[in-house]
C-alpha cells in the first residue's frame, strides 16, 4: 500500500486550521476540505472554482476571504452576454470627443493631444482590469454566476486566468504584479468548458448538516435565541427533504431568522410560520406542496 | 519542504489511477498534486485528501467518486460500481438482411395491413396534397409513397431554407456603437458622418438529431431519416446519429448528392436497423463521445424516436439529464403522438418528459413542418 512519507493521521496542517479560525472570526463558518482548498487558492496561486445548489454561501466564501486577507474584493457579475468590454476596460469615448473639441483650436502638437485622451483619466477600469492594476497587495477577484456567461467568454477568461496579464492597445501589455486571489462560482445550470475547469482548484458546496446549520445561525446572529435558532434549522431541513423545486438554501435560513427578530418573536409557531414562509420558499407550487403536508405537522416534526 | 521521492512518486501513481478510473485530469493537474500535498504536508491524510480533491476533481460527478477512488488507492479498498461505466459496444446486433432490411423500411404499407380502402379514398381526393401531409406515415398507401416523398422533399426543403435563413440576418438597429463611429469617422477628418451600430450576434443553430430505427420505429425511420437528409442540405451545422442498440454516427452520409445515394451509403454502414431499442445506452453513448464537445448555448438536440426502451427508465433520466446541460433544447418527436389514445406512459418516455423542453409528435409531414417554431 502507498502511503505518505512522514505522515501521521492525527497531525492537522497548523496553516490549514488558521484558516478555518479565520474565516469564523469574520462569520463565515468553514468545514476543512473547504479551508483546505482556500489556503491551496492562495499558496497555488490556482483560481478556485465553487460549485452548489442556490444559497449555500458560494458568493461568501470571496467575501469572507478577503475580509480574513484583509484585502480588497472585485466582483464581476456574469450575465449573458457580457463581453470583454464590459468586463475588462474601456474608453471614455464620450469625454474623448469633448476634449478633442475642447483642445481643437489650441496650437498643441497632435501627439501631446493623443498621449492625452489615452491617457489615465479616460480610461475606464472593469473588474478584470482593476484587479490586475492593483500594485500594492493582491486582492481577491470574484467571478460570480460564470455560468450565465456565453461560452465566448468563457474563452476569453482562460488567458487572464492563466497569463494574469492584459493587453491594451493603446497601452501596451499589463502585467498583473500582484496576482489576484480568484474565485469563480456556478450554480451549475450548464456544464462549464473542460479548458476552464481543467485551470482551477474545484470545490463543491453542500446544503450544511444539522449541527453546521445550526453553527452558521449562531454566527451569524449572536443575538438570535439558541433554542429558537435550532428549531428553524430543524424545519429547514425537514423543508429541504421535501422534494421541492427550488429547495431553500443557507441564505433562507438566516432571512426566516432575520424575520423572526424583527418581528420580535419568541416561538415559531404555524401562524408565525404561515407568515414569513414567503422568506422561505420562492415559487407557488413549492408554497402549496408545504400547506399541503401542513406547516404545523412539519413543526411539531421539528420540535 | 520536506517530501522525498518516495511521496513524489505515490502522489503520481495515485494520479495515473484516477485518470484510469474515470477523472479528466492531465499533466497539469499531476504536478499541481505533488505541490498541493507538497504544501499541505505537515497536515494528515485528511487535509491531503481535501488537497488532491481540489485540485483533481473538476465537476460534482468527480467530487462525489473522489473519495471512493481515494480509499480504494490509499487504503485498498474495493471500487464499488464505477459512476462512470465504459461504453460496451453491444455485440449481440442482429446481423440482418441489409437489402431486404432495405426495402422493408422503404414499403412501410405493405407492412401495415390496416392501409384499408377507406384510407386510400382519403388521399386520393381533390386537395390530395393538403390531405398527404396529414397522413400518418405508417398509413399511407403503396401507390402514394412516391408522390409523399416529393411533396416531403419540396416542402421540408422550404421549411429548412427558412429556418437556417432565419439566423443570418438582422436588419434591425441597435445601439450607436461609439468605437466604430470614431474609427469611420476618421477618414473625413474626425467629422462623424455616419453612424455605426452594434446589436446582438446572432448565434448559428447546431442541430443534432438521434434517430431511433429500431424494429418498433419501421414505419416512419425511412420519412425521418429523409427528413434528416433535407435538413442536413440546408443546415451546415447538422450532425446526426442513428441508434437502436447502438450508436452510429451518419452525418457523413447524409452529405450524400443524392437521396438515394444517402440511403445506400447508410445501410451499407449501419448494422442496426430494425434491431431492439436501447436508448439509454445509446444516449450515454452520445453523451460521452460527442456530447462533451458541444457548446451548450448554441446547439438544438432533437431525439425522433417513441420512446419503447428496453434500459432501466433510470439509466435514461441520468442520460437525459447530462444531455440537458449540453444542449440549448432538448426537442423529442414521437411518432406515437399522433395517435389519438397514445399516452407518454410507457416507463421511458414518462420518466423522460421532465427533461424535454419539446415534446411534439413526428407521424405525418404537417407534424415535421411544425418543427420550424420550435428550434
Amino acid at each position: 500500500m502507498p502511503s505518505f512519507a512522514g505522515d501521521a493521521q492525527d497531525e492537522e496542517n497548523g496553516e490549514i486550521s488558521e484558516f478555518i479560525r479565520g474565516f469564523g472570526c469574520v462569520g463565515y463558518v468553514a468545514d476543512r476540505a473547504l479551508a483546505t482548498a482556500a489556503y491551496l487558492l492562495v499558496r497555488l496561486s490556482k483560481p478556485l472554482l465553487i460549485e452548489g445548489h442556490a444559497g449555500v454561501g458560494k458568493t461568501e466564501v470571496a467575501k469572507a476571504l478577503a475580509s480574513y486577507l484583509k484585502t480588497k474584493l472585485i466582483r464581476l457579475q456574469c450575465y449573458e452576454g457580457l463581453d470583454a468590454h464590459s468586463a475588462l476596460y474601456e474608453w471614455n469615448y464620450q469625454k474623448q470627443l469633448l476634449a478633442i473639441r475642447i483642445r481643437e483650436r489650441s496650437d498643441k502638437p497632435v501627439e501631446e493631444l493623443e498621449r492625452h485622451i489615452f491617457g489615465d483619466d479616460f480610461l475606464l477600469k472593469r473588474p478584470l482590469l482593476q484587479s490586475i492594476l492593483c500594485e500594492s497587495f493582491s486582492p481577491v477577484l470574484l467571478i460570480d454566476e460564470i455560468d450565465r456567461a456565453d461560452e465566448a467568454f468563457e474563452a476569453f477568461l482562460l488567458e487572464i486566468l492563466s497569463e494574469f496579464q492584459v493587453t491594451i492597445p493603446e497601452l501596451g501589455t499589463l502585467q498583473a504584479k500582484r496576482i489576484p486571489h480568484v474565485i469563480l462560482t456556478s450554480n451549475s445550470t450548464r456544464e462549464l468548458s473542460d479548458a476552464l475547469k481543467r485551470r482551477c482548484l474545484y470545490h463543491w458546496i453542500d446544503y450544511p448538516s444539522l449541527e453546521k446549520e445550526t453553527e452558521i445561525v449562531r454566527t451569524r446572529l449572536p443575538e438570535f435565541d439558541h433554542e429558537l435558532g435550532s428549531q428553524v434549522v430543524r424545519f429547514m431541513q425537514l423543508v429541504r427533504r421535501m422534494n421541492l423545486s427550488k429547495p431553500p438554501g443557507v441564505a433562507e435560513t438566516l432571512d426566516l431568522s432575520q424575520a423572526l427578530i424583527l418581528l420580535k418573536k419568541k416561538v415559531f409557531d404555524p401562524e408565525t410560520a404561515e407568515e414569513i414562509l414567503g422568506c422561505v420558499l420562492k415559487s407557488a407550487d413549492d408554497l402549496a406542496k408545504i400547506r399541503n403536508e401542513g406547516v404545523g405537522n412539519l413543526l411539531s416534526r421539528a420540535g | 519542504m520536506g517530501r522525498d521521492l518516495e511521496s513524489i512518486r505515490s502522489v503520481v501513481e495515485f494520479c495515473r489511477f484516477v485518470r484510469e478510473n474515470g477523472l479528466d485530469s492531465g499533466i497539469k493537474a499531476t504536478i499541481d498534486s505533488v505541490r498541493a500535498v507538497g504544501i499541505v504536508d505537515q497536515g494528515g491524510l485528511d487535509d491531503c485528501r481535501h488537497a488532491l480533491r481540489a485540485v483533481l476533481s473538476a465537476s460534482k460527478t468527480d467530487w462525489d467518486l473522489f473519495d471512493q477512488l481515494f480509499d480504494a488507492f490509499w487504503f485498498g479498498c474495493r471500487l464499488g460500481t464505477r459512476a462512470r461505466p465504459v461504453a460496451t459496444p453491444n455485440s449481440a446486433v442482429s446481423a440482418r438482411n441489409k437489402q431486404g432490411i432495405y426495402l422493408e423500411v422503404g414499403n412501410p404499407a405493405s407492412r401495415e395491413p390496416g392501409a384499408t380502402k377507406e384510407e386510400r379514398k382519403i388521399v386520393a381526393g381533390a386537395s390530395a396534397m393538403d390531405r398527404l401531409q396529414k397522413v400518418d406515415f405508417s398509413r399511407v398507401p403503396q401507390d402514394h409513397l412516391a408522390e409523399l416523398e416529393r411533396l416531403s422533399e419540396r416542402l421540408l426543403r422550404r421549411m429548412s431554407l427558412r429556418l437556417s435563413r432565419r439566423f443570418r440576418c438582422t436588419p434591425l438597429r441597435g445601439r450607436i456603437d461609439l468605437r466604430r463611429t470614431i474609427r469611420a469617422g476618421a477618414a473625413r477628418g474626425g467629422e462623424m458622418m455616419e453612424l455605426r451600430y452594434k446589436n446582438r450576434k446572432k448565434q448559428a443553430v447546431r442541430l443534432v438529431i438521434l434517430l431511433d430505427v429500431s424494429d418498433s420505429m419501421n414505419p416512419y425511420s425511412m420519412f425521418l431519416f429523409r427528413f434528416a437528409y433535407v435538413l442536413g442540405k440546408h443546415f451546415d451545422q447538422l450532425t446526426c446519429f442513428v441508434f437502436s442498440t447502438r450508436l452510429v454516427h451518419v452525418s457523413d452520409v447524409l452529405k450524400a448528392r443524392s437521396l438515394p445515394n444517402a440511403l445506400r451509403a447508410l445501410s451499407a454502414i449501419t448494422t442496426c436497423w430494425s434491431g431492439g431499442t436501447r436508448i439509454a445506452s445509446a444516449l450515454g453513448e452520445f453523451n460521452r463521445s460527442f456530447g462533451r464537445r458541444m457548446r451548450s448555448t448554441e446547439t438544438s438536440v432533437i431525439i425522433l424516436s417513441d420512446g419503447w426502451d428496453t434500459d432501466e427508465p433510470g439509466t435514461l433520466v441520468a442520460e437525459l439529464r447530462t444531455l440537458k446541460q449540453h444542449a440549448r433544447k432538448l426537442i423529442w418527436l414521437n411518432p406515437l403522438l399522433g395517435l389519438d389514445q397514445y399516452e407518454p406512459v410507457t416507463g421511458s418516455m414518462s420518466a423522460a418528459l421532465p427533461y424535454i423542453d419539446v415534446f411534439a409528435p413526428a407521424h405525418n409531414l404537417q407534424s415535421l413542418l411544425e418543427l420550424e417554431r420550435h428550434v
